[in-house]
């Protein structure tokens, strides 16, 4: 089997602008912060982001300026408050947000990684979403039949990223990944990807995921990089692995409420640091991680 | 801790007045039956099922959208994807299995959903506020709720009572009630749309031929004339009027002493 790690500045090098890129985080759990980081010190432009709850990330990305169009079910960032950058963005119409629900990317993504070109669902009829995305994306969803029974549906396009981005607890060279805990659309999403990168927390040999196959969701046939970053998802939690980071999401949340505070955040957490390294060590280094890892048997 | 002391405390926790969220979460428990699936959220339904379950509905079966099933959190979690309310689950999967499997499929009996706003149809807006002014906010958008809504069998809406978050209207329909007065089924929609609205009040029903927001019971210790005012939109006034039961003493005990001891959500 082939060894595909690689640093994620070179995966990120290899994303054109203009790219679609989804993300698997969901509000603040298993973000790819390291991801979203390199994307904006590299500062690739006009990206096109879908997932299904938007978190910490896609935050971020859209802060740093550097997104035209989402195709999202949601977003928030749980008790501490709004997506405020997307928010803003959508308010000042900076970007289109194409917004559906949940089970609307999950089918979108389900479609693309079965290779069929639509899906029907029961879900957005009789809704304002429905009614504005069939005047403004109707090559996102048209309103159909069933061939068979004649019951009305909506005909949601299949979802096939440029790249997907999966943050996941556990994967070997090849890129055999284990999601630990719940994992909403990751399955789908990854697989609907033209691109599948893997971000994990551990690298293990191949005989450690040979000993459980069963609980390798992202098989390493489908994957193209592989890149080991540690604590990669702060200040979301990663569960199994660490906490969510309280502190720094209040640090976060107090510069997200305006842009020139985003902008200060992002030139000294960003901007600012090397690496993700180099962030770990400004957020407190070994000390602070050390406070939010995860207990053995809450996996928080 | 000895059996003496614990009935001591019990009897102490029970005595203090009962607050609005107490008797909105035991309404709220009293829509699930036994034996039936419930797809939650976290803060009140969470903690109205919990009760439930702890009550008259130990077989019920709670599902979160991210794919979770039959958590037991012992500590208080921050939101739906805070590791906190995974613990103790039966099932961890994802958004096919639980919204698309379940929900999707038919099998989901009731659906708990949150709002920004909630109008005389029981259409529920999560996307956006209007001011006055015609500046649009935004806030988190529909996640699972537009699927809940659309796909439930029973829809159960949660929100505090005032004149903005219940208006005639909804600023942005996110999840269709009976919109303009609409059957379900010339609404297209498979599930069986709003039961009720709980609100720290009243409860409200659509069991009625215009199918619009009708009171079917009034919260203790409020006034006609304070809920009336407090809604964008007239309410008929049954009468008589039937007064929302307050928890048991023993519903007061598990709510305070086990369900949320610390109150962050029975506040």
């Amino acid at each position: 089997m082939s060894d595909k790690v690689k640093t994620i500045t070179e995966v990120v090098q290899s994303i054109p602008d203009g790219s679609h890129v989804a993300l698997g985080g969901f509000a603040i759990a298993r973000n790819s912060i390291v991801f979203a980081h390199e994307i904006i010190r590299q500062r690739k432009k006009n990206l096109t982001l879908s997932q299904g709850v938007m978190g910490l990330e896609t935050d971020l990305l859209v802060g740093a300026g550097l997104v035209s169009k989402l195709i999202v079910g949601g977003g928030s960032l749980d008790r501490f408050g709004p997506v405020r950058c997307i928010n803003r963005a959508r308010e000042d119409r900076s970007l289109v947000s194409i917004d559906s629900s949940s089970l609307s990317l999950a089918f979108g993504y389900l479609a693309g990684a079965l290779g069929i070109s639509f899906i029907s669902i029961k879900s957005l009829l009789a809704s304002e979403m429905m009614s504005r995305l069939e005047d403004n994306a109707p090559d996102y969803l048209r309103r159909g039949t069933c061939p068979f029974t004649g019951e009305e549906f909506v005909f949601l396009r299949a979802l096939n990223p440029d790249v997907s981005v999966v943050h996941v607890q556990v994967a070997d060279r090849n890129g055999n990944g284990w999601i630990n805990g719940p994992r909403w659309e990751n399955e789908e999403q990854a697989k609907a990807g033209k691109r599948l990168i893997v971000v994990t927390e551990e690298l293990v040999p191949t005989e450690f995921i040979q000993r459980s196959p069963e609980r390798t969701v992202i098989p390493g046939h489908r994957v193209e990089a592989v890149v080991h970053q540690p604590f990669g998802g702060h200040p979301t939690g990663v569960f199994g692995c660490y906490d969510y980071d309280s502190e720094h999401l209040k640090v976060y949340t107090d510069h997200h409420k305006t842009p020139e505070g985003m902008s200060r955040y992002l030139d000294t957490y960003v901007y600012g640091t090397r690496d993700h390294w180099d962030y770990l060590e400004k957020i407190g280094g070994a000390r602070r991680l050390n406070d939010i890892k995860a207990e053995a048997v809450y996996g928080y | 801790m000895s059996s003496g002391s614990t009935e001591a405390r019990a009897a102490d926790i029970t005595s203090e007045p009962v607050t609005a969220s107490e008797i909105m979460v035991t309404a709220a428990s009293k829509e699930v039956n036994d034996g039936e699936v419930a797809v939650v959220g976290i803060g009140l339904p969470q903690v109205a099922c919990v009760l439930a379950r702890r009550t008259h509905a130990p077989g019920l079966s709670l599902l979160l959208e991210i794919g979770v099933a039959n958590m037991e959190p012992v500590d208080t979690p921050v939101g739906l994807a805070d590791s906190r309310i995974f613990y103790r689950g039966t099932c961890w999967s994802g958004f096919l299995d639980t919204l698309g499997m379940s929900l999707h499929r038919g099998i989901v009996d009731v659906g708990f959903i949150g709002a920004l706003e909630v109008d005389r149809f029981g259409n529920v807006n999560t996307t956006l506020t209007k001011d006055p002014d015609g500046r649009v906010r935004y806030f988190n958008g529909s996640a699972g709720g537009n699927d809940v809504a659309s796909l439930a069998k029973r829809v159960v809406v949660i929100v505090r009572h005032g004149k903005r978050k219940l208006p005639a209207a909804v600023a942005h329909l996110t999840s269709p009630g009976f919109v303009n007065g609409h059957s379900r089924q010339e609404l297209s929609l498979r599930g069986g749309g709003p039961r009720r609205v709980i609100t720290d009040m009243a409860v409200l029903g659509f069991d009625n031929p215009s199918r619009t927001a009708s009171i079917v019971s009034i919260h203790p210790g409020i006034q006609v004339e304070q809920l009336l005012d407090n809604t964008g939109f007239p309410l008929h006034v049954p009468d008589p009027l039937p007064v929302t039961p307050g928890p048991t003493k023993e519903e007061l005990r598990l709510l305070r002493e086990e369900i949320d001891p610390g109150r962050v959500y029975l506040r």
